[in-house]
């Protein structure tokens, strides 16, 4: 009895709101053997909360599949969340005794401790300013506490976090696209690069700096990726032409 | 025992040979001195002299002490300490809530580096521990959860329902079977309700 996969299959694809509800009561059985009955396992992923002996969906979006036996809601959102583990862009807001605060976009300003770059110790301060961009990943993200960042990994190797951002256009997308852009084989990245160079550091609070040779071309960088949020890749990549087309 | 009277800290009572000073009472210059605002008794011990003391409310509060198992109920937790409001001192509740605080190295009695207080504590929490230190005037109490009947009692899980303990360092909540980290309690079996 495939009543479990079936109930989620058939709603692939589709838009699914909060409060719907999957339930699995097992049926009764007849026959009273319990053989009829068959365990399966299902990963519910974001989106989804346990109730008991139902599945709630608890954010708005398209359900999504991965095999085997995974699930989960695909939503768009543009406010952050700070979670464990996530590279993000801040930008530093204050610097007091040990710490710097760093804004991420989020409902609290995270904390940076001045130890937590690569080479730093007491005697040998980092040079970092208020209003620096910083990419730093979260130790401590929930939230019940302040969250805290560091620009290190466990080695102690900065593994490309820390200030960056000389020159280059700093702007605000949505996490979607975000998630998107940072897909092991991004569509939207390769198109980019056919147009003409540019570096571009992704954060995952939304926020996406860019920087090309010229500022004219930074600024359609930057135009291009706000605008295809909303487009299909064909509708992306006969806009890529006609731009590539149009500034050479 | 005379009629209730009011008092004033500082205001002269009655001088030493008319009375013993008791709670809330100062001896100097042969006087008796009123240290706390609330009302004036007098008691008749049994001993020549009778016992004067200033109250605030007509029961006299019992305080927490040093060694005293009290009940708290987590307000804030920080990566260094979580701050807590002392509900009980034993079994008797106060009427005043007392803030104290569980620093880090306090809640474990072993690997007390390794110890995170979000996988100890969360807001919210009903906590049994121990009164170390009264701590002077600006500092709360300090506790301590560093013995196995001491820690989180009741915890109630992300999606609000009341969890279950499974382990010393894990509860569970019935409703999305999820597990959550916290210092769990042993608490005595006599103590728990069927």
């Amino acid at each position: 009895m495939d009543t479990v996969h079936a109930r989620f299959k058939e709603k692939i694809g589709e838009v699914l709101l909060p409060g719907d509800v999957f339930s699995f009561r097992l049926p009764e059985d007849g026959d009273g053997d319990g053989n009829n009955i068959k365990t399966e396992k299902i990963i519910c992923g974001p989106g989804f909360r346990r109730n008991g002996e139902e599945v709630q969906v608890c954010k708005s979006g398209i359900l999504r599949h991965k095999q085997p036996n995974l699930y989960w809601i695909d939503s768009q959102q543009r406010r952050y969340v700070p979670a464990k583990g996530e590279s993000v862009i801040g930008i530093v807001t204050a610097k007091s005794g040990d710490i710097f605060k760093v804004d991420v976009g989020g409902s609290d300003q995270a904390s940076l401790s001045y130890l937590a770059f690569e080479g730093a110790t007491k005697r040998n301060r980092p040079n970092v300013q208020v209003g620096d961009l910083v990419y730093s990943q979260f130790t401590i993200a929930n939230k019940d506490m302040e969250p805290e960042l560091v620009c290190i990994d466990s080695c102690g190797r900065a593994n490309g976090m820390g200030v960056f951002g000389a020159d280059g256009l700093l702007f605000k997308v949505s996490l979607g696209l975000v998630r998107r852009l940072l897909a092991p084989q991004s569509e939207i990245v390769k198109d980019l690069e056919k147009i003409f160079p540019f570096e571009l550091v992704v954060g995952m609070n939304g926020r996406v700096w860019v920087k090309a040779k010229t500022v004219q071309q930074t600024l359609i960088v930057a135009n291009l990726l706000e605008t295809c949020e909303n487009m299909t890749s064909q509708q992306r990549q006969t806009l890529f032409r006609r731009v590539a087309e149009g500034s050479l | 025992m005379s009629p209730m009277k009011l008092c004033v800290p500082g205001e002269r009572l009655c001088s030493t040979e008319d009375c013993i000073p008791g709670t809330g009472t100062d001896l100097r210059h042969g006087y008796i001195f009123a240290t706390l605002a609330g009302y004036v008794l007098r008691k008749n011990e049994g001993e020549e002299l009778p016992v004067i003391s200033v109250v605030r409310e007509t029961e006299a509060q019992l305080l927490p002490d040093v060694g005293a198992i009290v009940t708290c109920k987590v307000t804030s937790i920080n990566p260094r300490f979580a701050k807590v409001h002392i509900l009980y001192v034993g079994s008797t509740p106060l009427k005043d809530r007392f803030r104290g605080t569980i620093r880090r190295e306090d809640v474990r009695a072993t690997e007390k580096d390794k110890v995170e207080t979000y996988k100890s504590f969360r807001p919210g929490d009903i906590v049994l521990a121990k009164v170390i230190s009264l701590g002077d005037v600006q500092s709360n109490y300090l506790l301590t959860t560093a013995e196995n009947e001491l820690g989180v009692v009741v915890a109630h899980s992300e999606a609000g329902a009341q969890m279950v303990p499974i382990s010393w360092c894990e509860m569970q909540c019935p409703r999305t079977h999820a597990k959550e980290f916290r210092k769990v309690a042993r608490v005595q079996p006599e103590y728990l309700q069927a």
